[in-house]
């Protein structure tokens, strides 16, 4: 069972497998579909099937079991024009491979994966920057964005990836913040701590600055011949032309191009079996995680004491962390990539001639803040997490509230602040939100189809498969059209190819229909009522968003399990494995026991061995041991 | 015709698009001047097009521009445009990723969310550059317009990071883009600026992290020595540079204009077709004043809804358009948004011909390539791919045709053409099967 635990996660809302499938079905499932092509001496690309014909193939060659489940579960196989399994086999068969896989990956316990180094983002970047400087200029503003990686997020690190322009654009922005920097009173006092005068010779002024320093920009302690060699650069360069202040920032600036201060180094483990993180790393982590930025001085103190991976001190200091301010950067960026808002003004854009309210930058603002400010107070207040789905206050500022048509009981202004919703808003939870409608829309009107992708794929963690190859597309016969889209719609449900993926799609998204592209609420549409009833496959019906949110709030544990995937993969910065699936189930326990509260999900993840451990040379001796395999 | 007596500034500052940055007269040439190199940029637009209005008429030199190419007409004579051609490995995959990421590689992309990203080769820009060593002060520029589209798409299994690259350096190794105009210049600025202050404090640096980077290399494991490779690599690519613009042993080529820091274009361009206009003019200059001779450029991401509406005509958003379901009005809306990004083309080339090099100009000396991974955007059609070519390559090329192609021909023969036309010929690229007959002169 050697790779089992180290196997990508190929579906998304990875449950137990359904009790009621067995081997035989899934061979069964290969023949029929597979074994035609791969099989005997010359199979398909290789890949023979006979090898998948025992359930103790799947642990010993889980590769080949992955290969084609990922192949099976996109639709990419059987190929265009072979005989095809209707939907549902096709998932049941993915389930029961990919759940029976996870069991046996959990049943070994749960060990940590290897973290792979991690470059600091371009967000993460101009925060430790900025703090490490005490400036308030955006440091990384030049840098190229970082892609997303893993769960969708842009701090994975196999994504990290760097350029050449990289190098230049790293040199340049050290030097412009550093002049920044020198430039103010309450930064020098930051960084700048020691000048040659009537205490100091300039030699000794570069070593103190340099001392306290390094230790604060590679998050640990310097070691004296690091310091050693920065302080010869400033020696150096004190000779070259007698200046202090030129020559102390010279050094400086090599720091924060150094691989010490630009990538999130971890302490290897030589030992064989997994260890937890020293308390500099956790620190690390912590930080980056739940603010984004570097560690501040309190946990550099406990860490320093050897204190922070204590159960209690750890507990007490994430609720430190999630009660204070910083959290906005966390809320930001988790919440703009996992729902995907950060792509509204940049690729999705509402129509400024149709919507010319979106170009208004206060409305823009408050817009784009309503579900960061939303996230991060479930946060900081331990709200639950249900909230998500629906929730009687929302974050608005004086103009959102007009835009929305909702008269809070007290007048407010500019900045957003918590609002309690009157009876009928029609607002509540992310749904409600201008930023999920807009960027879920077309620039010039809704889209059911995408909107229901978007619950399916953000909220639910259910994405649909891509249409099968050789699905034509919508088409309007000559003399019918034209009809309303909702007819069009179902017209093409009608094709079965289409209708197994857009009988889930399409409803939800009709479920939202009551709103436009900035999400008002509109009864009509170019002078038809709108029709905001929807039938899911399993029969449910609902009529309107309140009734459908009802329908979401009983499948609160697929958005639970969701969040806790995305959020486990953007604290660790990568994918998730197969085993680490194994911690999501503890985790997504816990978190129900705790009533979905904000802080019970935090915690789990921090507290959880992925992210409090790091493995040995031996990659597969677990921290929680088989015996406590049933959670 | 009518002479402009515009103040620099008033054209920078003012009108901005529709006038581009100026660029200094042409110099006079120098002695013992040597031939004009050649340059080539690659154009890449999302989407696909409007597949019955982008072939033109006619065969080799009697050919007739499609309605989508006609904003090319004052250039017919410079162009090759070529019909069949199509990148094999982009079949299947998906609709988009798999089509753009391929499509100066020729290659098959793996299938991830992140972990193994790998375009399984080189992208032939990358590899001109390889070959043709560092005679500029920039090896290469890569552009763009919008940010890499974040995320993974998870319908389809690919992390968006494919999207959002045409030039890739290695396998592993999708090049970040400029997209910010100023910033841009600013670069090629610093760069060729010769003696740049400071360039020996720089180098003294980062000679410094060069080796505790190779220090700390000694004590990382497998995949994390990996990423520190890249970091030494481009840590060693910057002192290289520094190291040449601090002694000069370039090419004898002596470029006929230099950069005037005050042409330096706004930080934010007003809108997209400024923005992109504003990045054409950096290709521009970045050529004339010989600061590197590789370009690529990306009027969009791959599934871009760049909304339209700014075109007459158009109302809608770019990939939605494309997906036109046959209907007319989603077609006639679709090929408007073609030809938009072909005037833009014909922008930049017309750029390039006014600008001047002894008896030729600029485009003469270049190779620039419009075209998309992808022809018909509704079915993600992979074959006959919509491609021009335009400028003479010094003479290289055999332009002023329309070449006809039998279904299915290699677009990396296209692609073996162009490298030996830029003076880094190879034996093969990716799956070529040979050069591309009729392209060479």
């Amino acid at each position: 069972m050697r790779f089992l635990s180290l196997l990508a996660a190929a579906s998304f809302a990875l449950a137990a497998p359904a009790k009621d499938y067995s081997f035989a079905q899934a061979q069964a499932f290969l023949k029929s579909y597979c074994v035609t092509c791969h099989q005997g001496a010359m199979p398909s690309a290789g890949f023979n099937t006979a090898k998948l014909n025992t359930l103790q193939t799947m642990m010993e060659d889980p590769r080949k079991w992955s290969r084609m489940l990922t192949r099976v579960r996109d639709n990419e196989m059987p190929p265009k024009g072979a005989p095809a399994p209707p939907l549902e086999k096709r998932e049941a068969f993915v389930e029961y491979v990919e759940g029976t896989m996870k069991t046996a990956a959990c049943a070994d316990g749960i060990s940590p994966r290897p973290a792979l180094l991690r470059r600091l983002n371009r967000a993460e970047y101009s925060s430790t920057v900025r703090d490490l400087l005490n400036i308030h200029i955006n440091a990384g503003r030049g840098l190229p964005a970082d892609g997303a990686g893993g769960e969708g997020f842009d701090n994975a690190a196999e994504t990290l990836f760097l350029s050449p322009m990289h190098a230049e654009k790293y040199l340049a922005a050290a030097r412009e913040a550093l002049e920044y920097g020198s430039k103010d009173p309450r930064s020098r006092a930051r960084f700048l701590i020691a000048e040659p005068g009537d205490k100091f010779t300039a030699e000794q002024a570069g070593r103190k600055v340099l001392e306290a320093f390094l230790p604060r920009a590679f998050r640990r302690p310097a070691q004296p011949e690091e310091i050693e060699k920065y302080n010869t650069l400033f020696l150096n360069a004190y000779k070259r032309n007698k200046s202090y202040e030129p020559s102390i920032l010279h050094a400086l600036q090599g720091v924060l191009i150094s691989p010490q201060f630009l990538f999130r180094l971890e302490d290897q483990n030589a030992g064989a079996g997994p260890r937890p993180l020293d308390d500099y790393a956790l620190a690390t982590r912590l930080s980056y995680f739940l603010w984004g930025t570097m560690p501040d001085e309190e946990l550099f103190k406990l860490a320093a004491e050897g204190k922070l991976h204590d159960d209690t001190v750890l507990t007490a200091q994430t609720v430190r962390m999630l009660k204070d301010a910083r959290t906005r950067e966390f809320a930001e960026q988790f919440v703009e990539q996992w729902l995907n808002t950060r792509e509204l003004g940049r690729d999705i854009k509402p129509d400024a001639k149709l919507f010319p309210a979106y170009y208004d930058q206060e409305i823009q603002s408050a817009i784009r803040y309503e579900p960061i400010l939303f996230f991060q107070e479930l946060l900081t207040a331990n709200l639950s997490l249900l909230n998500l789905i629906d929730s009687k206050f929302t974050i608005m500022s004086n103009k959102l509230a007009r835009h929305y048509g909702i008269k809070p009981e007290k007048p407010l202004r500019q900045q957003p602040v918590v609002v309690d919703l009157p009876e009928g808003s029609h607002r509540g939870g992310v749904l409600g939100m201008a930023a999920v409608l807009a960027v879920s829309s077309y620039p010039n009107r809704t889209s059911p189809v995408l909107r229901g992708k978007w619950i399916l794929d953000a909220m639910l963690g259910t994405p649909a498969p891509p249409p099968p190859a050789g699905v034509p597309p919508l088409e309007d016969k000559v003399g019918t059209a034209p009809q309303t889209l909702r007819e069009r719609l179902e017209r093409h449900r009608l094709n079965p190819a289409c209708g197994v993926c857009h009988n889930r799609i399409d409803p939800l998204g009709f479920g939202l229909e009551n709103y436009d592209v900035l999400g008002l609420w509109r009864t009509e549409d170019g002078g038809k009522a709108i029709d905001s009833k929807g039938v899911l496959p399993d029969g449910t019906t609902f009529d309107g968003p309140s009734e459908m949110k009802k329908i979401l709030l009983e499948k609160k544990d697929l958005l639970v399990r969701n969040l806790t995937v995305k959020l486990l993969g953007y604290s660790l910065g990568r994918g998730l494995t197969l085993e680490d699936h194994c911690s999501v189930d503890r985790i997504v326990d816990t978190v129900k026991k705790e009533n979905y509260s904000a802080h019970s999900l935090i915690l789990e993840i921090v507290r959880s061995v992925p992210f409090r451990y790091q493995p040995g040379t031996s990659v597969n001796i677990p921290v929680i041991p088989p015996a406590a395999k049933a959670n | 015709m009518r002479s402009f007596q515009l103040n620099r500034r008033t054209l920078l500052r003012g009108a901005g698009a529709a006038i581009g940055l100026p660029w200094l007269e042409a110099m006079a040439a120098p002695k013992g001047d040597t031939k004009p190199p050649v340059r080539m940029a690659a154009m890449y637009m999302p989407n696909g097009v409007h597949p019955d209005l982008w072939t033109p008429e006619g065969d080799k030199r009697d050919f007739k521009l499609s309605p989508t190419l006609s904003p090319l007409a004052d250039l017919q004579d410079q162009l090759l445009v070529l019909t069949n051609l199509w990148n094999p490995g982009s079949v299947g995959g998906d609709g988009h990723y798999v089509k753009i990421s391929g499509w100066l590689t020729c290659t098959t992309v793996t299938k991830t969310l992140g972990v193994d990203v790998s375009c399984n080769g080189v992208s032939m820009d990358q590899l001109a550059v390889q070959k043709s060593g560092r005679q500029t002060p920039i090896a290469s520029m890569e552009l763009g317009i919008a940010p890499v589209t974040t995320g993974v798409d998870k319908n389809v299994g690919y992390t968006r990071v494919y999207g959002s690259h045409i030039a890739w350096a290695g396998p592993t190794q999708p090049l970040a883009r400029e997209l910010n105009p100023q910033l841009a210049f600013e670069r090629l600025f610093r760069a060729t600026s010769g003696q740049a202050e400071g360039a020996k404090d720089e180098l003294l640096l980062l000679d410094r992290v060069l080796t505790d980077a190779r220090q700390l290399r000694q004590k990382l494991g497998g995949g994390d020595r990996q990423r520190l490779d890249e970091y030494l690599s481009v840590v060693r690519s910057l002192e290289d540079r520094l190291e040449r613009a601090a002694s000069p042993e370039r090419s004898k080529w002596k470029p006929r204009a230099t950069l005037d820091p005050a042409a330096k274009p706004a930080a934010n361009p007003k809108d997209y077709a400024d923005h992109v206009r504003l990045m054409f003019d950096i290709v521009a200059l970045a050529f004339q004043t010989d600061s590197t001779r590789v370009a690529t450029f990306l009027f969009g991401n791959e599934v871009s809804n760049q909304n339209f509406s700014f075109v007459d005509g158009v109302t809608g958003a770019h990939h939605s358009l494309s997906h036109h379901e046959n209907k007319p009005d989603n077609l006639r809306q679709y090929q408007l948004i073609n030809r938009w990004h072909i005037e833009q083309y014909a922008y930049l080339l017309r750029k390039l011909r006014d600008m001047k090099e002894g008896d030729s100009n600029v485009l003469d000396n270049s190779m620039v390539l419009f075209g998309a991974g992808i022809r018909d955007g509704n079915k993600h059609d992979p074959h006959n791919l919509p491609l021009v070519l335009a400028g003479k390559a010094g003479g290289r090329l055999a332009s002023g045709q329309h070449l006809s192609y039998e279904k299915d021909t290699p677009l990396s023969n296209l692609y073996v053409s162009m490298l030996d036309a830029f003076g880094t010929p190879v034996e093969r690229f990716a799956d070529s099967t040979g050069p591309l007959p009729g392209v060479l002169a």
